[in-house]
């Protein structure tokens, strides 16, 4: 993989390709976890480091797995990650392990993973994959980010557990419900998409 | 510790009250991407009842003759997806057989139920609430009709909202998004209403 | 040799699923030991805060737990300190939740008139909403609230927050938006506070 290559892949994953909003991947960790920044970080830094690693191995590999067990083999490296990692957080960092715990299971479910491993990693050599991986994650976690950005602001008026909104603000609870973050990502489609279509028009136009 | 509930108050409450997709918001990627054509989300609803039944029956079997007794239940993530992987990859080759027309409009969907939260999520409640047997096949079942109810009303709000004038940006999976926001919000008044444990 | 074949496959498989849960397992058991340690850490430091009972750091948390007695009957353990005269017990909970259990411990005075405090250890509800139990806002207003009846009263619903803050009514708020953990909570408080009344009868 030379640079181009890379740098094709990362603007694909981060933008073009986004795993949320263009693939439809990771939907239900994105409800569960935006209504607080801090959880949001820690889940999609779990998700990025379980998609690298797992798309690197897959690729590694790809060559040795029967076509029939295809699936349990991904799974199953999938889920060593993400176990590995939850048992070393709870060991080591208890603390952080509190709030990653309930998403373990999430992240092992989490489709990016396995949308990567399926569309990637099965086609592409271990570096490569390992990248476009680390990048899915990349472009999971701002998207995640921004949602959650929004959602602890209106719905607590604190970012990270900090109060941030003036006195006399009213927080809207709905925001901290999930219904809310249908809203935010579809809102955030809607405006990724009109920018999207915006640029082609432009540069339709000059051509 | 097992919960008290009769079957038949749980398979109305995994299919109606605490819907699996609209209360505990578990199984979004396919529901959103499938539900555009009623067919293919048919198809879809039914594989993923098949396999919530069969997986939460064999899953409850191994960790309570397996996992409990050898104290394993550290590696319950891991047993509990394999065995769904397991019966995906057979639902998959039945697929392609019967009906490659199905197998051609899941697409990637198919082998993505394996990832399905919804799946290792119904596993997952299944141990936490300490169901028995016979409430661990019902809340698979009634769950994944749930699932199925759900994204069937979806792809049936779907086309007529695909023939209303919705601005380009959000056509697809934008408007999609909002429409299942308000599912949800609507479904937020049946929390609660019947026991789950 | 041909990947596709049975044979091929039945070995892979094994070979491939012992090289990944060996790992886990080691992993597993060589962690346990810490694990443990900080979940009796967790505890010792729970109940210390339930009760009342300042500390500074996990060594100073030790040494005050010496002076907490622990009483077992039937597999339920009741702690009880001597707080200048007055007795203080407390137990632990596992009660159920919205989405699993909830586990901490309850702390309330000698004669089970009020509670002296809360602590949670571990939940699985919905983060910002009922992960809320956690906030110091919820907890404390468990520190000398009295009991009407032997019984608690946790507002939920409409009515949850921004109720009169009176500690002798025997009424504390629930969560906003959390009704069905707030429900969850008063059941398992009122729960425990029977079973810490029957607990201390039987040790008398």
């Amino acid at each position: 993989m030379n640079s181009k290559q890379a740098k094709q892949i990362l603007v694909d994953n981060l933008w073009f390709n986004n795993p949320i909003f263009i693939q439809i991947l990771g939907i239900c960790s994105t409800l569960a976890v935006t209504n607080l920044l801090s959880n949001t970080v820690i889940m999609t830094l779990g998700v990025t480091f379980a998609t690298a690693f797992s798309s690197w191995t897959v690729s590694l590999l790809k060559n040795l797995i029967p076509r029939r067990v295809r699936m349990i083999v991904q799974v199953l490296i999938m889920s060593f990650y993400v176990i590995i990692l939850d048992i070393l957080l709870k060991a080591y960092l208890p603390e952080i392990s509190k709030s990653l715990g309930p998403y373990v299971g999430l992240i092992i479910t989490n489709c990016i993973l396995m949308g990567r491993a399926e569309g990637f990693a099965q086609g592409n050599p271990p570096a490569a994959a390992f990248w476009d991986g680390l990048t899915s994650g990349l472009g999971y976690m701002w998207v995640l980010l921004t949602v959650a950005f929004f959602r602890e602001f209106l719905g607590f008026g604190t970012l990270m557990g900090y109060p941030v909104a003036p006195k006399g603000f009213v927080p809207w609870t709905i925001m901290v419900m999930a219904p809310s973050a249908f809203f935010m990502v579809g809102t955030l489609l809607w405006i990724s998409k009109n920018i999207m279509a915006a640029r082609e028009k432009a540069k339709g136009g000059k051509a | 510790m097992t919960p008290n509930i009769a079957p038949l108050t749980l398979f109305f409450a995994s299919i109606f009250t605490s819907n699996i997709l609209l209360a505990n918001f578990l199984g979004m990627c396919s529901f959103i991407s499938i539900s555009k054509d009623l067919k293919s989300a048919n198809g879809l609803g039914l594989a993923v009842t098949v396999v919530l039944t069969l997986t939460n029956a064999v899953n409850w079997v191994v960790l309570r003759y397996v996992l409990i007794p050898l104290d394993l239940l550290y590696l319950r993530f891991i047993v509990f997806i394999i065995v769904i992987a397991a019966v995906v990859q057979m639902l998959e080759m039945i697929i392609d057989r019967v009906s490659p027309p199905l197998y051609m409009a899941l697409g990637i969907f198919l082998p993505l139920i394996t990832v399905n939260c919804a799946i290792l999520g119904a596993a997952l409640f299944m141990e936490i609430r300490k169901y028995d047997f016979v409430q661990s096949v019902v809340f698979g079942l009634g769950s994944g009709l749930g699932w199925w109810l759900a994204i069937i009303s979806l792809a049936a709000i779907r086309k007529k909202v695909d023939k209303a004038p919705v601005p380009a940006g959000l056509k697809g999976p934008g408007i999609t998004l909002i429409t299942i926001g308000f599912m949800a919000m609507a479904f937020i008044g049946f929390s609660g209403m019947l026991p789950v444990q | 040799m041909n990947r596709d074949s049975v044979f091929y496959t039945i070995i892979f498989t094994f070979i491939v699923t012992f090289a990944f849960v060996l790992p886990l397992t080691l992993a597993e058991q060589g962690t346990s030991e810490m694990v443990a340690k900080n979940t009796e850490n967790a505890r010792r430091k729970a109940v210390l805060t339930a009760m009342d009972i300042p500390f500074t750091g996990d060594a100073e948390a030790a040494s005050l737990f010496q002076g907490v007695t622990a009483r077992e009957k039937d597999g339920e353990v009741l702690y009880t300190y001597d707080k200048g005269g007055k007795t203080v017990a407390a137990k632990e909970f596992f009660g159920m939740g919205l989405w699993g259990t909830i586990n901490g411990i309850l702390a309330v005075n000698g004669d089970v008139t009020s509670t002296v405090g809360l602590q949670i250890i571990g939940h699985n509800e919905t983060p910002g909403l009922g992960g809320r139990i956690d906030d110091a806002s919820f907890k404390n207003q468990f520190r000398g609230e009295a009991l009407k009846d032997g019984k608690l009263k946790i507002r939920s619903g409409a009515e949850a927050g921004g109720g009169p803050v009176d500690p002798g009514d025997g009424v504390v708020d629930g969560i906003t938006g959390a009704t069905r953990t707030t429900q969850a909570m008063e059941v398992i408080v009122n729960r425990e506070i029977g079973d810490i009344k029957k607990l201390l009868g039987a040790s008398r």
